[in-house]
């Protein structure tokens, strides 16, 4: 009879992982880690958030084991000064699609445990306030402008 | 009227002239500091000359005001503990040199740190090459960076420690420097290479 209600607790809490992961609205695509050079204490990751639901959402915490701490991050040039502001939870609206990019909104990776080339890939967890969890393998990539492709 | 008061009052006059001729003259040729705006790019005119300071670059060789002389210079204020517009900046800082053609010898890129507490000359030896083995990199005291970005009219500030770390808010200009070490232009950003190279041919052209 325990045995049995070991199963049916087992049976639940799969259940609820099932429900956690059906209940997120949110894909996280084109994730990568900006490159960085030798010796360089901190990283940046960028990746796109699409809320395909109607209920508004918060990205609340990532994980990386590759990294000492992750932190939600955002570049604002006010005045002409660049500062970088910690975010407590970026909020993902409804059918809303958040980038984070270059420039502006960013992980900011501290202090990586391994050193990190182009071509490798970083796992990422990405928490939301809904509950969902969303892994993703980021790869590491030697970031370019854009403007000097043709040649 | 005596012929002193009549001297002292033609002097009066002559002098009353000379001020009012001179104040038109002044206002005529003498134009004001302008600074205009195109495509990105604030030229100041007349430029406007830099002061002596004092920084040491990436080699520990001393890196002053004649270091920007005899060369147009890009220069951009930044730290290495930021993951994001600094190494954004410099990659664009490289695709204007790949512009440029690398033939260009009268031009020189520079990143200076203003977190003289984390970067010096080894951690800027280090971090810059990866972006251009000509990039220069330079720091010093905060009386040295200060008197220099006051100078350009930009700004840095330590932001507040949290968890052991801190960020460092600065301009994210681009400033131009002229071979006579003045202040010639600046880019407000957000950064284009193709502009930034372009800015710097308007100015060599005119």
């Amino acid at each position: 009879m325990a045995q049995y209600k070991n199963f049916a607790v087992g049976v639940m809490l799969m259940m609820t992982c099932l429900l956690a992961v059906a209940d997120s609205t949110v894909v996280v695509r084109d994730a990568w880690v900006r490159e960085a050079p030798p010796g360089a204490l901190v990283l940046a990751a960028y990746f796109t958030l699409e809320n395909q639901g109607s209920k508004a959402d918060k990205l609340v915490a990532v994980l990386c084991p590759d990294f000492d701490k992750v932190e939600i991050h955002a570049t604002e040039i006010r005045n002409g000064v660049a500062r970088m502001i910690a975010l407590d939870a970026l909020p993902i609206p409804p059918h809303a699609v958040v980038k984070l990019a270059p420039g502006g909104q960013h992980l900011m990776l501290h202090r990586p445990r391994r050193a990190l080339t182009a071509g490798m890939r970083i796992k990422l967890e990405l928490r939301f306030d809904s509950g969902a969890r969303l892994t993703v393998l980021a790869p590491v990539r030697r970031a370019e402008s854009g403007a000097v492709h043709q040649h | 009227m005596t012929r002193k008061a009549l001297i002292s009052v033609s002097l009066v006059a002559a002098l009353g002239i000379i001020l009012v001729l001179g104040y038109l003259a002044g206002r005529t040729f003498r134009d004001p500091a302008r600074a205009i705006t195109v495509a990105g790019m604030t030229v100041l005119e007349p430029a406007s000359p830099l002061p002596e300071f004092r920084l040491y670059d990436q080699n520990n060789q001393v890196f002053d005001r004649t270091r920007l002389q005899g060369k147009w210079s890009y220069v951009f204020f930044g730290y290495t503990h930021c993951p994001d517009i600094c190494p954004t900046t410099l990659v664009v800082l490289r695709d204007v040199q790949k512009i440029a053609g690398g033939k260009e010898r009268d031009i020189q890129y520079v990143f200076i740190s203003v977190d003289p507490e984390r970067d010096n000359a080894a951690t800027l030896k280090r971090y810059l090459p990866y972006f251009h083995p000509e990039f220069i990199g330079a720091t010093g005291g905060q009386g040295e960076l200060m008197r220099l970005t006051r100078a350009l009219g930009a700004y840095y500030e330590s932001g507040e420690a949290r968890n052991g770390s801190y960020e460092v808010h600065h301009s994210a200009a681009i400033f131009l420097i002229d071979p006579e070490a003045r202040l010639r232009g600046l880019f407000a950003g957000p950064h284009d290479a193709a502009r930034l190279a372009q800015g710097l041919q308007r100015l060599k052209g005119g």
